[in-house]
């Protein structure tokens, strides 16, 4: 089977498998992953994301990447159960370079957004059962055709094509109207936003999300904690420092009300 | 027949001359470490020779394009197996060739019944730290050699031995990728002669075939006459080359040259023919 260059499949034959449906026991609260956000702005596409994992009202974690880099050209950013989140990852940076390099030539965009679709039909077993649900947006830099595309999933696995923005995770139906809002009404649609003003605006975002959801972590400045931002372009995936978030926050999101 | 132990010593002894034959047409593989990585090069005439296999892997091969493909896969499904399962940095070039593809080798070598896989293959791997860059040379019997700093596949033992004592007398220098090309395509020079000597000795038989004291004598010929039989032999062909470059963004650190950079690094005397 390795001739088809298909990772999933060879794991697959050696006994591997994804989503192992088990109920969740009375009395157990699964850890969660939160809001997520991607938006196509004048150089290619942001991706955002918070950093809090909550399990029920315990915050687990304060310092989770929820946006995760699978190969130079795209990036999965992950709302769910975190467990099956990373694995899915796993799988998927794994399956992109094993096909790359024994077919010789880069996978598809589209073959890309097939392997996601794949991975959640694989998991709707564990994902009804409670224990593996991840609804996750898909972005990425289309080589082929020159452009940054998103896309977005339900748990089953249906691939959606975001055509300006996405969200996921429970601070997203606040942001989503917000975005609605700034795309069709704001000075400029966001694909016209340069770089820095598209950072503001999901700092923006992700900010008015935790302001309503506690399940999302804002922006925590005593411990110097911000946001996941990537930036998809041409060139590849860039992680967009602390320290460049810092002065921008400061000087634009902060309000002293 | 083979059941006597006197027949089936024979065969692969006939099996040793039968896939000796097979490589001289086979052009040779080379090696080297430089200041940002592991430099792999060869001249090959239409199918690729080099590959990538994982983050930090790569193979070099000669012999059959069949049988080097059939190994690729099994180096590659066995590498990202392993990163799979247990993690990146526990897929060293050592573990997959101990205990992976040697041993398939070698019994695919002394099965006299089936046929032998026809290759050599040249494993380099970069290390976290430059001083952990390893490189490993099997041969169609199974037999492999670890090596640093440098490394090469040729058709004969006696051709690898004069490529090897080339590249050592080189001195031990850190390269620059430009320099290592550079010296990377003299030795490939040295092996590429010196394959062509050992046919025209075989056919005067003047001399014992193969017996490479004849080969250690001759003279190594000047730079200039080495990158002259390169420009000779590559016009028909492609100057492949790769690099595990340790500077390189992300996990996956194997970058082929291609024919913009390659002619930029390549002496000026080689860079009109490459096509880019």
């Amino acid at each position: 089977m390795g001739m088809h260059g298909d990772f999933l499949q060879l794991l697959k034959e050696q006994g591997y498998t994804l989503g192992v449906p088990t109920a969740v026991a009375a009395g157990h609260t699964l850890t969660n992953a939160t809001t997520i956000l991607a938006f196509k702005y004048r150089d290619g596409v942001l991706v955002a994301g918070d950093r809090r994992a909550t399990a029920g009202n315990m915050v687990m974690y304060d310092r989770t990447d929820k946006v995760l880099e699978i190969d130079r050209h795209s990036v999965l950013a992950i709302a769910g159960v975190p467990a099956t989140a990373y694995e899915m990852v796993r799988v998927l940076e794994h399956s992109f370079k094993y096909y790359r390099r024994t077919q010789l030539q880069e996978l598809s965009f589209d073959g890309k957004l097939r392997a996601v679709s794949k991975l959640l039909k694989d998991n709707v077993p564990a994902a009804l059962a409670g224990t593996g649900a991840v609804v996750p947006v898909f972005a990425g830099y289309d080589l082929e055709q020159g452009s940054a595309k998103i896309y977005f999933y339900d748990i089953l696995g249906a691939e959606f094509e975001g055509v300006e923005y996405a969200v996921s995770g429970s601070g997203s139906p606040t942001i989503r109207g917000i975005l609605h809002y700034v795309n069709t009404w704001g000075e400029q649609p966001l694909s016209a936003l340069p770089e820095e003003q598209a950072m503001v605006q999901a700092l923006r975002l992700l900010t008015s999300a935790a302001e309503f959801d506690s399940a999302t972590g804002g922006v925590n400045r005593e411990a110097s904690l911000y946001p996941i931002i990537k930036l998809i372009t041409g060139a590849g995936v860039q992680t967009v420092p602390d320290a460049t978030l810092k002065p921008l926050f400061e000087s634009q999101v902060v309000r002293y009300v | 027949m083979y059941e006597e132990p006197y027949r089936w010593v024979e065969a692969v002894g006939n099996r040793r001359q039968y896939l000796d034959e097979q490589f001289k047409q086979g052009s040779p593989v080379v090696a080297l470490t430089y200041d940002g990585g592991i430099l792999l090069a060869t001249v090959s005439k239409g199918t690729p020779k080099l590959y990538e296999i994982y983050d930090r892997l790569a193979i070099g091969g000669m012999g059959h394009p069949t049988d080097l493909e059939k190994l690729r896969f099994s180096f590659l499904e066995m590498a990202h197996v392993e990163g799979f399962n247990r993690s990146p940095s526990d897929v060293t070039g050592s573990r997959l060739v101990k205990y992976g593809i040697a041993p398939v080798i070698k019994q695919a070598f002394e099965e006299v019944y089936k046929a032998p896989f026809i290759v050599r293959i040249l494993v380099a791997e970069l290390g976290q730290k430059p001083e952990k860059d390893a490189l490993l040379t099997i041969n169609y019997d199974g037999t492999f050699e670890e090596t640093t700093g440098r490394a090469v596949l040729a058709a004969t033992p006696a051709v690898q031995t004069k490529m090897m004592s080339y590249l050592k007398e080189q001195g031990t220098v850190t390269l620059s990728l430009e320099q290592a090309l550079d010296l990377a395509l003299r030795a490939w020079a040295i092996g590429s002669l010196a394959h062509q000597q050992e046919e025209t000795d075989q056919q005067a038989e003047t001399q014992p075939p193969a017996s490479g004291a004849g080969l250690a004598a001759a003279a190594i010929p000047s730079a200039d006459a080495l990158m002259a039989h390169v420009r000779g032999i590559a016009g028909g062909r492609t100057i492949e080359c790769a690099v595990l470059d340790r500077q390189a963004p992300g996990t996956s650190k194997y970058r082929s040259l291609k024919p913009a950079e390659l002619s930029r690094l390549l002496p000026k005397s080689l860079q009109s023919i490459v096509v880019s």
